[in-house]
């Protein structure tokens, strides 16, 4: 309380020392307006810095006074009533004050606080004569130690003054005492205000409070200066000189005194470098002294292209293989002339056809067109199209080099011989043998080109007259099984046949009108001799238990009336029968007869000899060399030729069929002929290759039997199951340098296919060009 | 062990590369790449294997050969187009930053042929590199004069500067130039394309087109750009052949231009060659008309003439003189090829170059020629002076540089002329007085004393090497047809020169006869028949010979034909015997179309058999041979059925003619 009181006191005292110094200002006429005013000015919530200036001193001063005072105060504070005068109005005033203290702002009292920290203590003397701080005693209310005390603040918040207009309050403090209205001016005192306005009157009213609101000079000339756009306080010079630390004023000593150095006053090397590059570059025109570019521009144009001899030291040089030079577009026709001949004209057709297809199709891009005179021919409408595809050609299109063959074709072609140095050949069907029932499988001519002996699947050979076709003699061998070959005896001291049916073999003598008793009588010698001999020689011990390969015997009364003399039997069924040239031997074949599948029969001793213990592959035919000792055998795929005399293999033939059927040999013995089953026909060059010189695939069905002419004429033939026979021209030179001519010359045809099978066998006459075939049509035929 | 191979890295994947990697490996843009490859001569190859060459799963379409594209990694002319790469992006970037006058700054140094038509590079190194001796660069000329020919009429666009049209001109004038002077034009053809040229300069025959003047339509897509490219190395090219033309014959290059001439339309008259050797100055050839004294003032003429008269009396005296050297002296020596005649008989006849009595390069060189307006005056003028011809005059319309335009200057002798024959009342009346008085004529009237053709004499002249008579080409009349001089007769091909009896095939021949024979049956006439024997008879002994064989073979056959024929041929006579004399003449046609008939039978007989031979001798070939020869015969057969169905359309021709 007691705190509270000195301030009162002190407020007390302050309007007076106040109102002294105002009176020292004024001569004290508005005494109370003035201090009125002076205090209505201090509770203004906006004060400036000025004013707090102002205040602060005003209020050290006070406090000074205060101060002094303070100590009597405390001293004298019963005293105060006392001290103070008694006059009411003062009194009145104060506690006017006081309320008026309580709506301040806190600003005040943190200055207060300030105070009171600052002189909250008092010095005095100790008993040494030191100084002494002597600390106030606190005063321990509530509240008394919140230095943030605030003065009674409106607290009816954010709303407007009017709602209060009523009442004579204006809202409560925080103590939620009733804050009263300040007292406004009588009609004197607002008669007054109107008729002099006060320094800093704007004739607002303060929201917080109510009071008119006031403005101070300073905040008057703030305002005026933010409205003319000028720094809101007055600052000289807003932008002044800069003050620079080091100037550019030289110095007249010199800061060193080392002599000036040589390369001072030396022109430099450096730069003279620098320089040197720049002439360089003007030198060699890198750098152009400047021109203005309309100038360049003109000389530019007027500097003709240089032109000189290009090629002055020309050196030809080879042409790169790799480089394809681009062709050169061909010449004009006469089909583009202006005014073409008239056949060169399209005709309606032509045109329409032209016009109708699509450009890319055309042959040509454009249609000939015939104008009477040099004056109507048009501008050519495609020419730039032309000239510019021309250009893709050069530059984009591959090139490749196309070897074009100007040759006439036909120089392609095989000189072939002249159809009439070809001939004879074979042409037309001469005779047709009937007689047999179901096929014939085999034919044979006699070496004297008389007889014709056929064998077929009746069991029967038979034996004709060639030329007339007439039936001489006929004998059944077997009348189960079909005869599979005859072969007539090569030597023309006889007259001797051999079959083969079955397991058999038989060797006979036929009768026919050109056979002499003498001739036959010496064929069957030539038979019968095997027999003294199989008697009186020795026949080579068997080893007992080993059934020999064959057995030679007679075959029956029966059949040697009919002129069948031997009989062999071997010991599978035999295919082919091969006779040597000489007629002392024959060879015969029976493919399903394995390790005995070939045999060798010497007539004279009725020897049969197996050669081959083991074959590789299944023996399909075998055959005499015509000229050497040599022996041929024909497995499904190849030709083996064996040495009788060395005993050993001399050559294996491979003609790369799937499956021989037969092979003749040249009567030369040089060349082969080849059949097989896959159609094809070969000829091998012996002495060339083990592989065949020509392959020819003219048939359409399997080869079945190939023969050459053995006679001296450069023929051979073969038989298919495509019922025709194929004869060719296959002259072998001399010389063995020349590769061999081979012509196809005819094909025969009137064989009829039956089950698949057409001609079977084919035999040529011995001297003449005519050759005999036996067809599974039931026929044989002669053709000439 | 062997080292181990790995697939693409040698052979084929090395040897080709495709385009795009070629185009990454020369670091170009395409275009560029482009350019150098039209300029280098390098193009596209075809693997042999296209599966081998290209590494990547999608179909290449390009292959280059590795090394060509190693052969362009040194050529000095990449740099001068990454420079101009660089530049460009300097442009661009400078544009981007909108700083204008820093890209225009740069664009001035921008060599921009495609607007400017002149590249800052050359290309001369270029062109001595692909043609190492100028007869390659000959040979390779065709393109280039039929490209500069073509660009030197088309209209100027933007792709195309008019100043490079400008400069194609004028070297395709400095060309023309050197023919006249050299006198190396050959032929010369008038195709429904334009005008085909051919000339032989130091042996090489060169073949180009020269569109006709007219404005080019430019249809379709055409792209300038890469015709540009080529057409800038033809023009240095052609440049560097000029010069060397030029100078081979004497002459400086490039001849003096004349700017203002050339505006009025001279075209070959605005230049005037000089000969090199400028010192003595006197050789300057007013190129145009060799008359350049015509029109002086008389004084000097008249002077100048005794001058000439003077002098020629001179040389006549010494000629004189000289004659009687030779005639009791030697031989003067020549430079000329001496004739070698066989003194005896038996030796070989060895071909040698001929002398024709006059020199096809003098062949107008008498003649003065007046080309009338409706007629076009450059290709006439270009030949005619390349013939000889020094004097030619034209319509004043059709640009400076005639000898005279006044068509009725007494010294012309030949006069081209390309109008219809008017078929009017006007040239009854226009004949007479009007030729001396007016000027100009009527429409069909003529001057005395000169030749009046069209103009298509010329070429068939010069194509002929003589002077064709002016009679069938005279203004109106029905052309004769104009052939092109570059085919080269073949054997066996159909040749409209040659009369078509001497062409024609056997079978044809007989058709044709027998359908004449009847034809004939109501008319008879008796000249034809009698040809017809005689022929008839040649051919009968032509065949015999060759059908002997044939009757052999097919006696069956032939012998029941010969004996239908011959009862048939009896049974006629028979019955004529009975008819008397009038059934004379008919059965005597009779027994020609049976002839014919029966010709016409041994014909197809014989063609039989030989197909049948044919097919034996084919049965003989290798599969690959005869594809090849199979091939071989398509094309031919090809052909000779358009030489037939040409042959059929001239008979059919001839024949409507002769009705």
């Amino acid at each position: 309380m007691g705190s509270k009181l000195t301030e009162k006191k002190r407020k007390a005292r302050e309007p007076e020392s106040d109102s002294e110094s105002d009176n020292e200002l004024a001569n004290g006429l508005f005494d109370g307006v003035l201090s009125q005013s002076e205090d209505e000015e201090d509770y203004l919530p906006s004060d400036n810095g000025d004013d707090d200036v102002d205040d602060s001193e005003s209020e050290s001063e006070g406090s000074d006074g205060s101060e002094d005072g303070g100590e009597d105060d405390d001293i004298l504070s019963d005293d105060i009533p006392s001290d103070v005068d008694g006059e009411e109005e003062i009194s009145k005033l104060v506690k006017q004050q006081q309320e008026l203290e309580i709506t301040e702002p806190g600003v005040d009292p943190k200055r207060k606080d300030d105070d009171g920290e600052e002189k909250n203590y008092r010095i005095e003397k100790d008993a040494n004569g030191g100084e002494r701080y002597v600390y106030d005693e606190i005063d321990p209310v509530y509240d008394s130690d919140d230095s943030d005390a605030q003065g009674p603040v409106n607290t009816i918040g954010d709303i407007p003054l009017s709602f209060y207009d009523s009442y004579p309050h204006i809202g409560y403090d925080i103590n939620g005492k009733k804050i009263m209205r300040p007292a406004t001016g009588d009609a004197l005192q607002s008669l007054l205000d109107s008729i002099e306005v006060p320094k800093g009157w704007t004739g607002l009213t303060d929201v917080n409070t109510g009071n008119p609101l006031n403005l101070t000079q300073e905040e008057l000339e703030l305002v005026r200066r933010v409205q003319m756009g000028l720094l809101p306080n007055e600052i000289e010079d807003p932008y002044p000189d800069t003050v620079e630390y080091f100037t550019s004023i030289e110095e007249k000593m010199p800061l060193s005194s080392a002599p000036e150095p040589k390369r001072r006053f030396l022109p430099s090397k450096n730069e003279a470098k620098q320089v040197m590059k720049l002439v360089r570059a003007i030198r060699e025109g890198r750098i152009l002294p400047y021109r203005p570019p309309e100038e360049r521009e003109r000389e530019e144009e007027e500097q003709e292209e240089q032109h000189f001899d290009l090629w002055q030291n020309e050196e030809p040089q080879a042409p790169n293989p790799l480089h394809i030079p681009a062709p050169k577009l061909p010449p004009p026709g006469y089909d583009l002339s202006y005014n073409p001949p008239e056949e060169y004209l399209p005709s309606k057709e032509e045109r329409e056809e032209w016009e109708n297809a699509d450009p890319e199709d055309r042959e040509k891009p454009y249609l000939p067109q015939k104008y009477n005179a040099l004056r109507k021919v048009p501008a050519w409408g495609s020419l730039v199209n032309e000239r510019f595809e021309r250009c893709m050609d050069l530059y984009l299109a591959p090139r490749v080099r196309k070897n074009r063959l100007n040759i006439d074709p036909n120089s392609l072609l095989p000189k072939l011989p002249s159809p009439s140095e070809l001939k004879p050949f074979p042409t037309v069907v001469q005779t047709i043998f009937r007689g047999h029932e179901g096929r014939v499988r085999s034919v044979a001519i006699d070496p004297t080109g008389i007889a014709l002996a056929t064998g077929g699947d009746d069991g029967t050979v038979r034996v004709w007259e060639l030329l007339t076709g007439r039936q001489v003699w006929s004998v059944r061998l077997n009348s189960e099984e079909p005869v599979n070959a005859v072969r007539w005896r090569p030597a023309k001291d006889s007259f001797i046949l051999a079959a083969a049916t079955g397991e058999d073999i038989f060797l006979m003598v036929p009768t026919h009108a050109s056979v002499t008793p003498a001739l036959d009588q010496a064929s069957r010698d030539v038979l019968a001799a095997g027999f003294g001999y199989a008697t009186n020689g020795q026949q080579q011990a068997l080893p007992a238990g080993k059934e020999p390969p064959a057995k030679w015997a007679r075959p029956g009364t029966k059949l040697e009336d009919e002129g069948v003399l031997v009989r062999i039997t071997v010991r599978s069924t035999v295919k082919v029968i091969n006779w040597h040239r000489r007629g002392d031997h024959f060879a015969t074949v029976s493919p399903t007869g394995q390790r005995s599948s070939v045999a060798i029969h010497t007539l004279s001793k009725h020897l049969t000899q197996i050669p081959f213990r083991k074959l590789s592959g299944l023996a399909q035919t075998a055959a005499f060399h015509p000229l050497r000792p040599l022996f041929f055998v024909a497995t499904q795929r190849t030709i083996r030729c064996y040495d009788l005399q060395k005993l050993e293999l001399v050559k294996v033939v491979q003609p790369g069929a799937k499956w021989i059927s037969s092979f003749d040999i040249h009567p030369g013995g040089d060349n082969l002929i080849v059949g097989s089953y896959d159609k094809r026909l070969l000829w091998h060059d012996l002495d060339l290759s083990n592989r065949p010189y020509k392959t020819m695939r003219f048939h359409s069905e399997a080869i079945r039997q190939v023969r050459y002419h053995k006679g001296g004429l450069p023929l051979f033939a073969d038989a298919s199951d495509d019922g025709s026979l194929q004869i060719f021209h296959g002259k072998v030179p001399n010389d063995q340098l020349e590769n061999p001519t081979i012509v196809p010359v005819k094909m025969l045809k009137g064989h009829k296919v039956v089950n698949k099978l057409g001609v079977l066998d084919i035999d040529w006459h011995p001297r003449e060009p005519w050759c005999v075939s036996a067809g599974a049509d039931g026929t044989a035929r002669l053709w000439m | 062990m062997p080292k181990i191979k790995k697939k693409g890295q040698a052979g084929q994947a090395r040897n080709y590369i495709t385009r795009t990697k070629a185009v990454k490996k020369l670091q170009l843009s395409l275009p560029d790449f482009r350019k150098l490859c039209i300029w280098k001569g390098i193009y596209p190859r075809e693997p042999r294997s296209r599966k081998k060459a290209s590494k990547s799963a999608t179909a290449s379409t390009t292959f280059y050969y590795t090394k060509d594209i190693q052969y362009l990694l040194h050529e000095p002319l990449l740099q001068k187009f990454r420079d101009q790469k660089v530049l460009e992006k300097k442009i661009s970037r400078a544009l981007g930053r909108g700083d204008v006058s820093d890209a225009a700054r740069l664009e001035r140094n921008a060599a921009r042929p495609d607007k400017t038509g002149k590249p800052r590079y050359t290309l001369n190194h270029i062109i001595r590199e692909r043609y190492p001796t100028f007869i390659d660069a000959l040979r390779d000329l065709d393109d280039c004069l039929s490209m500069l020919f073509l660009f030197a009429n088309l209209p100027s666009t933007s792709a195309v500067p008019a100043k490079m049209i400008a400069r194609c001109e004028r070297l395709c004038l400095e060309f023309q130039h050197y023919l006249i002077v050299s006198n190396s034009l050959r032929k010369s053809f008038l195709s429904i394309k334009g005008i085909y040229y051919q000339a032989n300069i130091q042996g090489e025959d060169i073949l180009w087109l020269v569109p006709y003047k007219f404005n080019q339509r430019v249809v379709g897509d055409v792209d300038f750009r890469i015709m540009g490219t080529f057409v800038e190395f033809y023009m240095t090219l052609l440049g560097f052949v000029n010069y060397r033309l030029y100078t081979t014959v004497g002459l400086k290059y490039p001849p003096k231009f004349d700017q203002l001439k050339d505006d009025q339309g001279a075209e070959l008259g605005a230049f005037a060659l000089e000969g090199v050797n400028i010192a003595t100055g006197e050789e300057t050839k007013a190129i145009t008309n060799g008359e350049s004294e015509h029109g002086p003032d008389p004084k000097v003429q008249a002077e100048v003439d005794k001058l000439v008269q003077q002098l020629r009396d001179e040389s006549n005296e010494k000629t004189e003189e000289a004659q009687a050297e030779d005639a009791d002296g030697d031989e003067k020596p020549s430079d000329a090829i001496d004739k070698f005649e066989p003194v005896a008989p038996g030796g070989d006849v060895l071909p040698q170059p001929s002398y024709s009595s006059s020199d096809p390069s003098q062949l107008f060189s008498k003649f003065t020629f007046f080309l009338s307006r409706e007629t076009p005056r450059q290709p006439l003028e270009f030949i005619l002076r390349a013939f000889g011809c020094k004097r030619i005059g034209w319509d004043s319309v059709l640009g400076e540089g005639a000898f005279t335009t006044d068509e009725s200057d007494p010294s012309i002798t030949h006069q081209i002329v390309d109008r219809p024959v008017v078929q009017a009342a006007v040239s009854g009346e226009g004949d007479g007085e009007d030729n001396q008085t007016a000027q100009k004529l009527g429409p069909n009237a003529r001057y005395p004393g000169r030749v009046y053709v069209q103009p298509q004499w010329v070429w068939d002249s010069i194509n002929d090497e003589e002077l064709k008579s002016p009679e069938l080409y005279a203004p109106g009349a029905a052309l004769p047809p104009h052939l092109s001089p570059f085919v080269k007769p073949t054997q066996g091909q159909y040749d409209p020169t040659i009369p078509l009896e001497e062409q024609q095939t056997e079978g044809e021949a007989i058709a044709a006869q027998l359908e004449d024979a009847n034809e004939e049956d109501g008319e008879e006439s008796e000249v034809e028949n009698d040809m017809d024997i005689a022929e008839d008879d040649d051919e009968d002994e032509d065949e015999e010979g060759e059908s002997d064989e044939v009757e052999e073979e097919d006696e069956e056959e032939g012998s029941e034909e010969e004996d239908e024929s011959a009862t048939l041929q009896r049974q006629i006579e028979l019955e004529a015997e009975i008819s008397g004399k009038s059934v004379q003449s008919k059965k005597k046609v009779d027994a020609k179309t049976k002839a014919k008939l029966e010709e016409k039978k041994a014909l197809e007989r014989r063609q039989k058999q030989e197909a049948e031979d044919l097919e034996r001798a084919k049965g003989m070939l290798s599969k690959k041979k005869r594809k090849l020869f199979e091939q071989m015969q398509y094309t031919n057969n090809k052909k000779s059925a358009e030489d037939m169905k040409l042959r059929e359309k001239r008979r059919r021709l001839e024949k409507e003619k002769r009705a």
